[in-house]
C-alpha cells in the first residue's frame, strides 16, 4: 500500500477536526486523491476488506475437530441439511439434541437455499444425519463463502448507502474513510468469518431499515426490520428504539399519523405472518417455534459474558438465590428500566424536533442496556451495540475522541475468551493491532487516548479523573495478555483470566452505557430549551 | 512510512499462517532437522527424506542457525525421522522465520532508499516489499526468497555506490546461499571485470589491473573457501562430488513438474501438437516418449517428434541470448546497463534454462522493479511482465481456499503499482 506523501498539508475540508487524519488509512486516501484515483478507492477498500476476511477464514471455526458436539459451524451446517431433507412443519421438532433449530424462520430459509446450492456441488456435505460432524476443507470453503457472499450482498452495500446519507456533508475522502472503518470492524469479522455465524445478515438488514427510515420509506424500512428480527431474534435489542421512533413520527402529524400507524402495523403483521406462515397451522407448532427461539431454560447467560448479571454473580450467586423464572422477570424489569429513558428521548426527538432519522445513539444505548441486563445473553451479542456505535465513526459529537475505536477495542477484548477457545487468538491479535494502527495516527498515541475518550464521555469537569486514568483500557488489556501468556492461572481459580476479562469489560460497558445516557440527557435539555423559545415565539 | 510498511506487511503475513503450504515446507523442516541433529560431514549425505539438502553450504548454515531457536516452539520438528511433521507450533515457527529473515530485504530496501530517495523509488520499494510474488511463494507456498533477494539488492546497492569489490563479495555469498542466482552471474562477471579490474587511465582509455583482478579473484575464492572449505577438509573428494551432485541434479527433467512458462514449455506444447497431427496421419510413434512429457519431476523428458534437448543445448542457448546485453555492458559499464544486463541474464536463463521453476520469474521481476522509474518504456514492459509473471505463479496455490486470496493480492498490488508509478 503506497502511503507516500505527507498529509500535513491536506487540511480536512470540514471544520471538524478528528483523529484519523494522520492514520495510514487516511494517508493512502490522501495519496490516491493526489494521484487522481480516489474514485477507484471504494472498490479497493471493498477488495481489501474481502482479502482480510478471506485470510481470517483460513483459521479455525467454532467446534473445529471437537467431537462429539462440535460447535456453531456444525449447527449452521446441520440446519442446511435439516431444512433440505425434513418437512417444514418438523423443523422445530427434529432431533433437538443435535443442534436443533433455535433461530427464527428466515435463518432456516437461508439455510435451505445454501443447502440447495451446496448439495448441488457435493451431496455428501448435506445428507441427513450421516453428514453430522462433516468437516472437509471443501465444505469449509463453501460454508465460508456463504457467509462472505451474504455479507457483501446485504451488509456492505447497506453500510455504503448509510455512509453516503449520514455523512453527506463530508468530503468523498472522509466518506470513504468512514466506510473503510466500518467494514473493517474487527469483532464482526472475527465472529462471522472466524468463529462462524451470519450476524452480518441481521445487522445488514437493520442498517437497511435505518437507511429506509432516513429517506422516509417507513413501510419498506419496517419490512427490513421484520426480516432482521426473523433472521435472528437478537434484533429485538433494537426493537424499542425502532418502535418509539416510528411512534413519534406517527404522533407528530395527527392527520397522516394514524394512517401511517395503521400501515406500519399491517406491514409488521403481514411480514411476520408470511415468514411464520408454515408454522401457523396449529397453536402447538407456533408455541414450539417460540420455545425454541426464546429458550428460557438455557439460563440467565451463556458461558461467561461481560454483562451485569455475570459480573454480579462473582459476588452474589444469583442462580442459587433465585429460581430461573424469577431471574427472567428481574432481568426483564431491569432491561426495560434501563432502556426506557433513551427510548423516550428517541420518541421526543422524532415527535418534537422532527429529526428525520433513527437516532444511532438511542440504538446504541438500548442495545447496550439489553446486553448488560437482559436474559440469555451471549458474549457475541456485543456485536449488536457495537454496530450502531461503529456507524457513529465520523459523527461530529464524538469525533474529537476516538470513541468508536476505543469502544470497539474493548468490545473485541470481551470476545477474547471465546476466540481463544476457537483457536482464533492469533487473528484476534492481528486484527486488534491492524484496526488500531490502521486508523490512528500512531500506535503509541492510541495507548494514551482514552483520557480524551473520557472527557468526551462525560463533561469536562470530570477530566481530572480522566487525567488520573490515562492508561485505563489499553494498558490493562496489554497487561492481561502478557500475564495470560506467561503465567498459568492458579489451580484454585482456573477461570481467573476469564473472570478478570468479564469484570473489566462489564465495567467499561457500563461506563459506555452511562456516557450514552448522558448524551440523551443533553438532548433532553436541548429539546426543553427549544420548546421554551418556541412557545415564546408563539406568545 | 517505513515503520508502517513493516507493521502492515507483518500483520498480513501472520494472518496467512494457516494457509496451504507446499512440500517445500517439509523440505525446509527436514533441513532444520538435518543441520540440527547431524554432524556437518553427513549433511549432504543424509537421505532419509526424499527432500535431501540441495542448497549450497551457506544456506545449510542458515538452517542450522534457525534450528537453534526451534526448541522454543516444538522439539519434534528437529527429528530427521519425523517425516511430514507439521504441528501448529512447527508451522508458526517456520513461517515466523520467513517473516524474520525478510528483515534482510527490508534492510536492503532501506539502503536502497538512502541512495535513491525520491517518490518513484519509494513506490518501487513498497512494490518490492509487498510484491504478491513474495506473498505467494514465500508466505503461502513456503520459501525464503525475500531473504535472498535482500542480499541481491544489497549487492546492487553496493554497485550503485561504486563499491564493486564489496558487491562482488556479497554476490558470491548469495551464490553460496542459493545457486539459482548463477542465472544472474554473467552480468556480475562482465561488469566486475570491466568496471573493477580495468583502471581508468584517461577518459576513454583504461588499463587492465592485475592487482585488482587478483584482489577480486581472491575475495570471491575466499567466500567459496569459507563455504565449501569445512566440507573439503573433512573429506576432500567425496564431499565435493556429493555436494555438486546435489546442487546440479541434471537427472531431473527439462521441464519442472509444473511447466515454467518458458521456451521449452512452448517446445513441449509444439511436440504435443505434432503428436496429435501424427496420430491423425497414422505415423507410428515411440509410445514411451508420448507419455513422458509431463513427468518432469521423475526423470528425463523425451520428445516424440521434435529432437530431444540436452542440458548442453539449454546452456548454450541461454548463453547465446545473454551475450548481446553483456556486450553492451562491456562497452558501457554503468549502473543502468548493469541492471538491464542483470535482468536480461535472468530472463534468458528463465526462458531457456534446464529444469526451470515457475518461481524463477521473480529473478526477472524484482530487479526489473529497480529500473522501472528510468524510462516510460520500462514501465510499460514491467506492467505487462508483472501481469503475466505473477499470474504464472497462480498454479502454485491450487486449493480453493487461497483462490480468492491470491487473486485479491494480485489485483490490489497491480492497482497501486500501476496507478502509483504511472502518476509519477
Amino acid at each position: 500500500m503506497p502511503k507516500i506523501r505527507s498529509t500535513k498539508t491536506t487540511t480536512p475540508s470540514s471544520s471538524l477536526s478528528f483523529y484519523y487524519h494522520d492514520s495510514p488509512a487516511w494517508q493512502i486516501l490522501a495519496w490516491s486523491e493526489d494521484v487522481g484515483i480516489l474514485k477507484w478507492m471504494l472498490y479497493i477498500i471493498v477488495l481489501f476488506s474481502l482479502f482480510i476476511r478471506c485470510c481470517v477464514a483460513l483459521w479455525g471455526y467454532s467446534g473445529y475437530n471437537t467431537p462429539p458436539k462440535y460447535g456453531d459451524y456444525e449447527a449452521q451446517r446441520h440446519w442446511m441439511e435439516l431444512t433440505l431433507h425434513v418437512p417444514i412443519d418438523q423443523w422445530y421438532y427434529y432431533d433437538l439434541d443435535w443442534w436443533g433449530l433455535d433461530y427464527p424462520p428466515l435463518t432456516a430459509y437461508v439455510s435451505w437455499i445454501c443447502g440447495k446450492i451446496g448439495s448441488a456441488i457435493e451431496p455428501k456435505w448435506f445428507t441427513l444425519d450421516e453428514s453430522r460432524g462433516h468437516e472437509s476443507p471443501d465444505n469449509k470453503v463453501f460454508m465460508r463463502m456463504t457467509v462472505l457472499i451474504s455479507e457483501y450482498i446485504i451488509y456492505v452495500p447497506a453500510v455504503y448507502v448509510f455512509v453516503k446519507w449520514y455523512y453527506r456533508k463530508s468530503t468523498q475522502k472522509e466518506q470513504l474513510l468512514y466506510f473503510f472503518l466500518i467494514v473493517m470492524q474487527p469483532s464482526l469479522i472475527l465472529i462471522d468469518h472466524g468463529h462462524f455465524q451470519y450476524n452480518s445478515i441481521m445487522l445488514g438488514l437493520t442498517i437497511w431499515a435505518i437507511n429506509c427510515y432516513s429517506y422516509g420509506y417507513y413501510v419498506i424500512g419496517s419490512i427490513f426490520f421484520c426480516l432482521a428480527l426473523c433472521f435472528k431474534q437478537m434484533a429485538l435489542y433494537y426493537a424499542l428504539p425502532v418502535f418509539f421512533y416510528l411512534l413519534g413520527i406517527c404522533a407528530r402529524d395527527k392527520k397522516v399519523g394514524l394512517n401511517l400507524f395503521l400501515k406500519l402495523g399491517i406491514t409488521v403483521i403481514v411480514t411476520l405472518g408470511i415468514l411464520f406462515f408454515p408454522f401457523l397451522s396449529s397453536i402447538s407448532d407456533l408455541q414450539q417455534a417460540m420455545i425454541r427461539i426464546f429458550p428460557l431454560y438455557r439460563g440467565l447467560w451463556e458461558d461467561k459474558v461481560a454483562n451485569f448479571w455475570c459480573a454480579l454473580n462473582i459476588v452474589v450467586k444469583l442462580r442459587e438465590i433465585f429460581q430461573i423464572h424469577v431471574l427472567a422477570k428481574i432481568s426483564l424489569l431491569a432491561t426495560l428500566l434501563f432502556s426506557s429513558f433513551p427510548s423516550y428521548i428517541t420518541f421526543c426527538l422524532s415527535y418534537y424536533s422532527h429529526q428525520p432519522s433513527l437516532s444511532l445513539y438511542t440504538l446504541s444505548a438500548v442495545s447496550m442496556a439489553f446486553f448488560l441486563f437482559s436474559f440469555q445473553v451471549h458474549e457475541k451479542s456485543i456485536l449488536l451495540p457495537l454496530m450502531p456505535i461503529t456507524l457513529l465513526i465520523g459523527d461530529g459529537e464524538w469525533e474529537k475522541s476516538k470513541m468508536v475505536m476505543w469502544i470497539n477495542s474493548v468490545g473485541l477484548f470481551s470476545l477474547y475468551p471465546l476466540l481463544k477457545k476457537d483457536e482464533l487468538a492469533i487473528p484476534y491479535f492481528v486484527l486488534f493491532i491492524l484496526y488500531n494502527w490502521f486508523f490512528s495516527s500512531s500506535l503509541s498515541s492510541t495507548l494514551f487516548l482514552q483520557s480524551t475518550a473520557f472527557t468526551t464521555l462525560f463533561s469536562s469537569k470530570l477530566s481530572a479523573i480522566a487525567a488520573v486514568l490515562p492508561l485505563s483500557t489499553y494498558m490493562p488489556i496489554i497487561l492481561f495478555h502478557m500475564l495470560e501468556l506467561f503465567l498459568p492461572p492458579p489451580q484454585r481459580y482456573p477461570d481467573v483470566y476469564v473472570v478478570g476479562n468479564v469484570v473489566f469489560c462489564a465495567g467499561w460497558f457500563g461506563v459506555i452505557y452511562l456516557g450514552l445516557v448522558k448524551w440523551h440527557l443533553e438532548r433532553l435539555r436541548q429539546l426543553e430549551r427549544e420548546r421554551v423559545t418556541d412557545t415564546k415565539k408563539v406568545d | 512510512m517505513k515503520k508502517n510498511l513493516l507493521i502492515f506487511s507483518t500483520l498480513i503475513k501472520v494472518l496467512l499462517f494457516p494457509a496451504y503450504h507446499s512440500t517445500d515446507f517439509e523440505v525446509h523442516r527436514n533441513w532444520l532437522a538435518i543441520t540440527h541433529s547431524l554432524p556437518v560431514e553427513q549433511w549432504y549425505h543424509e537421505n532419509t527424506s526424499e527432500w535431501t539438502l540441495d542448497y549450497p553450504p551457506f544456506f545449510a548454515w542458515f538452517e542450522w542457525a534457525l534450528s537453534q531457536f526451534a526448541p522454543i516452539a516444538d522439539n519434534e520438528m528437529l527429528k530427521v525421522t519425523n517425516l511430514d511433521y507439521a504441528s501448529n507450533e512447527t508451522i508458526y515457527y517456520q513461517r515466523t522465520t520467513v517473516i524474520a529473515s525478510e528483515l534482510v530485504l527490508f534492510y536492503a530496501l532501506l539502503k536502497y532508499l538512502s541512495v535513491k530517495n525520491d517518490t518513484i523509488h519509494k513506490i518501487v520499494v513498497l512494490s518490492i516489499f509487498l510484491n504478491p510474488g513474495f506473498f505467494i511463494v514465500d508466505h503461502i507456498h513456503f520459501q525464503y526468497n525475500g531473504f535472498l533477494f535482500g542480499i541481491l539488492i544489497l549487492s546492487i546497492v553496493l554497485i550503485h555506490q561504486k563499491n564493486d569489490l564489496a558487491s562482488g563479495i556479497v554476490f558470491a555469498m548469495l551464490l553460496n546461499f542459493k545457486h539459482i542466482y548463477l542465472y544472474l552471474a554473467p552480468a556480475y562477471f562482465v561488469y566486475l571485470l570491466r568496471a573493477y579490474c580495468f583502471e581508468k587511465v584517461t577518459n576513454d582509455c583504461s588499463k587492465f589491473s592485475l592487482a585488482r583482478f587478483a584482489t577480486l579473484g581472491a575475495s570471491v575464492a575466499g567466500v567459496f573457501a569459507i563455504s565449501f572449505g569445512p566440507f573439503l577438509l573433512l573429506d576432500p573428494i567425496g564431499q565435493l562430488s556429493q555436494i555438486l551432485s546435489r546442487l546440479f541434479p541434471f537427472t531431473r527433467g527439462l521441464c519442472h513438474a509444473y511447466w515454467a512458462p518458458n521456451f521449452w514449455a512452448l517446445y513441449s506444447f509444439m511436440d504435443r501438437v505434432l503428436i496429435f497431427c501424427a496420430k491423425r496421419l497414422g505415423v507410428h510413434l515411440n509410445e514411451e516418449a508420448v507419455s513422458s512429457v509431463t513427468r518432469g519431476l521423475v526423470g528425463d523428458t523425451n520428445f516424440a517428434i521434435l529432437p530431444n534437448i540436452s542440458p548442453r543445448i539449454t546452456f548454450f542457448t541461454t548463453i547465446a541470448f545473454q551475450i548481446p546485453s553483456l556486450v553492451r555492458l562491456w562497452k558501457q559499464p554503468n549502473y543502468e546497463n548493469f541492471l538491464v544486463s542483470l535482468i536480461l541474464c535472468g530472463f534468458a536463463s528463465f526462458l531457456f534454462g534446464w529444469h526451470v521453476h515457475e518461481k524463477a520469474i521473480l529473478l526477472v521481476l524484482i530487479p526489473f522493479s529497480l529500473i522501472v522509474g528510468n524510462r516510460k518504456e520500462y514501465f510499460d514492459i514491467f506492467l505487462i511482465l508483472s501481469v503475466a509473471g505473477l499470474y504464472s505463479l497462480f498454479p502454485l496455490l491450487f486449493h480453493w481456499q487461497e483462490s480468492v486470496i491470491k487473486l485479491l493480492l494480485y489485483i490490489i498490488w497491480l492497482f497501486f503499482v500501476g496507478f502509483g508509478l504511472s502518476s509519477e
